[in-house]
């Protein structure tokens, strides 16, 4: 429909003028990234306190738990950055009617709603989230590329998958009033992700990969380093990300379709 | 005051109990949140799938696990995020009009919504039981006792600690931020999401000395008959100690935050 350059430029701009605008909070900037830090180092707590006890879950050694929580750390902090803020203020100006002046805009309103804010604190946690996943890596020698390679490409796919799943939860708006508490139940099912898949019943196992897609964000990535991944792990990763990106955008436009603007 | 008070609690809690009720769709996704104490058992069981950890069986973390999440659903609330809002958007002024002091009708609410939680928790727990039958044991009466003390100081000292953390937001915006480093340190170290057992030796005086063992583990130990009673009695007197702490810093903060939020409203 549109030319890519001109998307990829209104994108552009549209990025650099909200991280303008975060940046001109920079004591805020300071106090969350620090409090988020010491969030951070407190989620770490339980991890350190099991491997007093033991050296390994279910045959998962630190290592393998340290990638899942690295992982998981960057995959909350995309979440709180990137995602969260945008979609709550779909979720906001579809309430208020507001969403008609984006929708007047010429370009893909899904793209045009999803850069509009991107809060820079959470991002604190990348660095520390990749580090835990480097450290990880370094641990075991024989980690070959692909190896690496295959879990880079199913921790995108399942951030691919979260990021439908989150617009999902956005369209559910454009019908009900109050969906705030769909969304914390989101973030507590995103929370699940932060240990090995193993540890759960089979079903709940089931429902992170399928449902919440967080297992294939952090469990999966953790397998295929440890050299215990095939095509089918690779095919489900995949085909789970192209299935929630495609449906969410038919139900997107779909909510769009049936949208009548405050104004009618 | 206090006579002031006591003849319009009845009200306040015909009001609180007909918005729980108007909100109970609301109410049910909102406890289904609160599912990190049955993560964490799912967790802390695979730990001890090849044996006990720290003592702890399985049934044993169950047990645990099972009483988090009631004393969890019952002492915790949502005051810090409705004062910060009611503070930036001036809706505190209409509520300082009332003649009663504005955390009585908050109180209120609370514990409004605790019969609606235990309702929605209840099948939860049945699931935990249902999972892990060897939970059930033979509560020791002694520690049966202290419980609800010790449950009623937990409930104090949480909405103590909210009350704090909420006054703050007529100072700063990130009232709710702060309200949540407290509670990540809480959640480390109150026994929400590892029982104080799994701690290490050298650990247990320093948990015992900081207010969040009050807060949760005390309570849900008496619960799971893991704490013995004598030991149980001095945690209390050490929880009741930080309550009178944070009740004196609340006031405090209380008297100086309502002269600058004066100063705004002109």
């Amino acid at each position: 429909v549109a030319d890519p350059r001109r998307l990829l430029r209104v994108v552009a701009g549209l990025m650099r003028a909200s991280v303008t605008v975060s940046m001109q909070y920079r004591l805020d900037f300071v106090v969350e990234a620090l409090s988020g830090l010491l969030r951070t180092a407190m989620a770490l707590g339980p991890i350190a306190l099991l491997f007093v006890h033991r050296d390994a879950v279910l045959g998962w050694d630190a290592v393998d738990v340290a990638t899942v929580m690295g992982l998981y750390l960057v995959l909350h902090a995309l979440l709180a950055a990137l995602v969260e803020p945008n979609l709550g203020a779909i979720v906001e100006a579809i309430r208020k009617g507001t969403l008609d002046f984006v929708l007047l805009k010429p370009a893909d309103a899904q793209l045009l709603t999803g850069v509009q804010q991107i809060r820079l604190p959470p991002l604190i946690d990348v660095p520390v989230g990749l580090a835990l996943v480097g450290w990880a890596i370094a641990q075991r020698p024989p980690a070959s590329a692909l190896d690496v390679l295959v879990a880079a490409v199913l921790a995108l796919s399942g951030m691919a998958a979260i990021y439908g799943l989150w617009l999902l939860a956005v369209c559910t708006s454009f019908f009900f009033v109050r969906v705030d508490n769909l969304r914390y139940l989101l973030w507590s099912a995103v929370d699940a992700g932060r240990w090995p898949l193993p540890v759960f019943a089979r079903w709940v196992q089931w429902a992170l990969i399928v449902a919440v897609p967080v297992g294939v964000v952090t469990s999966f990535p953790a397998m295929a380093l440890r050299g215990e991944w095939d095509l089918a792990l690779l095919g489900l990763g995949l085909g789970i990300s192209a299935a929630f990106l495609v449906g969410s955008r038919v139900v997107w436009r779909a909510s769009l379709a049936r949208y009548t603007s405050a104004s009618s | 005051l206090i006579g002031r008070a006591a003849r319009a609690l009845p009200d306040l809690f015909r009001v609180a109990v007909a918005e729980m009720v108007a909100y109970r769709a609301e109410m049910v996704i909102w406890i289904l949140t609160a599912t990190l104490p049955l993560i964490m058992l799912a967790l802390w069981s695979s730990v001890a799938s090849e044996g006990p950890v720290a003592g702890m069986s399985q049934d044993d973390l169950a047990r645990y696990f099972a009483a988090t999440l009631v004393v969890r659903q019952m002492t915790s609330m949502w005051l810090v995020w409705e004062f910060a809002f009611q503070v930036r958007t001036g809706a505190l002024s209409a509520r300082l009009m009332r003649p009663l002091h504005p955390f009585w009708q908050d109180a209120t609410m609370m514990i409004a919504a605790l019969p609606v939680r235990l309702a929605i928790l209840l099948p939860l727990v049945a699931l935990v039981i249902a999972w892990r039958p060897g939970l059930l044991a033979a509560p020791d009466p002694a520690a049966l006792a202290l419980f609800l003390p010790a449950l009623a100081l937990a409930w104090a000292l949480n909405f103590a600690a909210q009350v704090c953390f909420a006054l703050l937001a007529f100072w700063i915006d990130k009232a709710d931020g702060l309200w949540m480093v407290f509670f990540a340190t809480f959640a480390f170290l109150s026994g929400y999401v590892a029982p104080h057992a799994l701690f290490p030796d050298w650990a247990r005086p320093v948990l015992r000395a900081l207010p969040f063992r009050a807060m949760h583990g005390l309570p849900t130990e008496l619960a799971a008959g893991m704490t013995d009673p004598a030991s149980a009695a001095l945690d209390l007197a050490i929880g009741c100690a930080w309550l009178a702490a944070f009740v004196a810093v609340g006031a405090a903060l209380w008297r100086a935050g309502l002269r600058r939020y004066g100063a705004f409203g002109g």
